[in-house]
């Protein structure tokens, strides 16, 4: 883990020069890079078409006469609904955000109980639930999901978007690969000074585990941002619709709206963007410092 | 430091001993899990599988009438979409996901190389994921799916009339590979991510006593990453399995759903298909995490 390269203090050796295997690969790697572009920038290029080329056939992929007028459509198709865009969007950061920090605690805190640092009665049992869990997709059991939301009173309210999802084991099983990575012999320095669990947890394991919760907090953000169906399923008034949802009312109703969804979609991608430019620069800064580099 | 060193004190003169102080703290950690587990998906799974045997008669006081397995019957023997589709389902993840897996090792261990722009390709082949995961693809997708029967992006930048030159069957040929190729590729980012984050595990004495060893790469590779980053490659299979079952384009899932939900509110019946759904699935998954288990390496233990 990250920081552990810090105990033996190694630098990264440097060698000065590129050598014709790098530049190979970097060509490679641009190559690769430009196809992976591709939905960003038909995105991008979507939300800039007239109404006519949208719905041109054949589709073509680069726009011919660049225009803003979709954004326009889309404040006029959401000025039409009696809230403003931007509650949908305080929603959307208000549920995602809360969900990625709730996951990451109680992911890590199952992941270090079940990992191979404890042994307790149960925990085998407790790892296969963690797993089969894993299995279920949330259509399958979104009846029930559905009445027992109902049961709690939380339809319409911002807790049937969070308590739900933190449910699934992957972020425990996520967790728990990697906390099963990190060295026996720092724990066991750690006991031998007489660290209680909620110490070694907070000063050894979060902190050692960095690249694994900020990875599961871009994968559960960019899920939780896009997940249309719990507010659609989950929310009744229009004040507590996510944005997944009302891009769905929007783009989805008539082919005229077609040039508003394609604007919405182009302000839907950026959140996600950002979340993942912040946790990966961690990701990479952590990395950085300890020198664990090839 | 102090609180802990006396209350270790304290808990060592209640006479409590180590393993049932592990066992405590380690049930204490595991709780918040295990009350959202109990509540969303335990639950509501055995409800489900209570209610796949019934018909649900009245949506407005939710009336159900036990019916047995009429609905598994139907499932397999009446229902014309629902075998094919689980057929298709399957046998698409079967191809695709190692595919997934090695493309994603790979990229994940050159993006790990020193290189020049290494941060700026690392975002590259997360976007997919930030904007493909979503129903903004999907959206696209369906616009010109419909239409075309093909990838719109693939399409779109006009690599079909270059190889239409070659020849119609050849061309079909390039054109499912680079449809199949364009979604494996945009699936590999969380994998990536993964992988890197694993890769950034692996303590990098072992690679120096390696070197000092005199090890080619190669030996590296095969000796000190792959099964240092083994756990990761099962955790990175389960993921890829797991997603490709229960994305947006699943066809199953999205028969499920409109079974239940649209309009025709026929509960009782998307129950049974779920479970049957979830019987394959789970099939699958334990035999890759039986397989995966014997395989993997965990530095922790002894």
């Amino acid at each position: 883990m990250s920081t552990y390269g810090l105990y033996y203090g190694i630098k990264p050796v440097r060698r000065k020069g590129w050598s014709f295997g790098q530049i190979v690969l970097f060509l490679f790697l641009m190559g690769l890079a430009a196809f992976m572009m591709l939905p960003l920038v038909f995105v991008v290029v979507n939300a800039l078409k007239p109404l006519d080329e949208l719905l041109l056939f054949p589709p073509r992929f680069w726009v011919q006469r660049p225009t803003l007028s979709n954004f326009g459509d889309l404040l006029l198709a959401t000025s039409a609904t009696t809230v403003p865009f931007v509650r949908y969007i305080f929603n959307s950061v208000i549920v995602s955000v809360s969900v990625v920090v709730l996951t990451i605690l109680i992911g890590s805190m199952a992941a270090y109980a079940l990992s191979n640092k404890h042994k307790f009665p149960g925990q085998e049992l407790f790892f296969v639930l963690v797993v089969s869990s894993l299995m279920f997709a949330s259509e399958v059991t979104s009846i029930p999901r559905y009445l027992i939301v109902n049961k709690l009173g939380w339809i319409d309210h911002y807790w049937a978007l969070i308590i739900p999802p933190l449910a699934g084991g992957y972020g425990v099983f996520l967790m728990k690969q990697f906390i099963d990575q990190v060295p026996r012999e720092i724990i066991e320095a750690a006991i031998i000074d007489g660290a209680s669990d909620w110490t070694i947890f907070w000063k050894l394991i979060m902190p050692g585990a960095q690249s694994a919760w900020a990875t599961l907090g871009i994968t559960q953000f960019v899920a939780t941002w896009n997940d249309a169906f719990s507010a659609l399923i989950f929310t009744r008034t229009e004040v507590m619709k996510t944005l997944p949802l009302m891009l769905q009312t929007v783009g989805g109703g008539s082919i005229a709206r077609a040039g508003a969804g394609a604007a919405a979609t182009f302000l839907m991608i950026f959140p996600p963007i950002i979340i993942f430019v912040f946790l990966q620069s961690r990701v990479v800064e952590s990395m950085a410092y300890s020198g664990i580099k090839s | 430091m102090s609180t802990e060193a006396s209350r270790a004190i304290r808990v060592r003169r209640l006479r409590i001993p180590l393993h049932t102080q592990q066992a405590i703290m380690g049930y204490l950690f595991i709780t918040p899990w295990i009350v959202g587990f109990l509540l969303f998906l335990a639950y509501p799974l055995v409800h489900s599988f209570w209610l796949s045997f019934n018909n649900l008669e009245n949506l407005v006081n939710f009336q159900l009438r036990y019916i047995g397995l009429q609905n598994y019957v139907e499932a397999f023997l009446i229902d014309v979409n629902f075998l094919p589709m689980l057929y298709t389902t399957i046998r698409n993840a079967i191809i695709d996901v190692p595919l997934i897996i090695v493309f994603s090792l790979f990229t994940a261990i050159v993006v790990n190389q020193r290189l020049p722009g290494q941060g700026f390709f690392r975002a590259i082949f997360f976007l997919p994921v930030v904007i493909g995961s979503g129903l903004v693809i999907q959206q696209l997708f369906n616009q010109y799916q419909a239409e075309m029967g093909q990838a719109p992006l693939v399409r779109g930048i006009d690599v079909p009339t270059v190889i239409l030159v070659v020849g119609p069957e050849f061309a079909r040929t390039v054109l499912d590979l680079m449809n199949r190729l364009a979604l494996v590729l945009w699936r590999t980012g969380v994998q990536i991510l993964l992988f890197l984050a694993g890769l950034q595990g692996i303590s990098s004495t072992l690679y120096e006593a390696a070197r000092v060893d005199g090890a080619s790469e190669w030996e590296k590779f095969w000796k000190i990453t792959l099964p240092m980053i083994s756990p990761i490659i099962l955790l990175v299979a389960i993921y890829t399995i797991v997603d490709s079952f229960t994305d947006i384009f699943n066809p199953i899932l999205n028969y499920i759903k409109n079974l239940a939900f649209a309009g025709q509110f026929r509960m009782g019946y998307a129950a049974a298909l779920g479970w049957i759904y979830f019987i394959v699935v789970f099939a699958l998954m334990g035999l890759v995490f039986w397989i995966g288990q014997r395989h993997t390496f965990y530095a922790g233990e002894r």
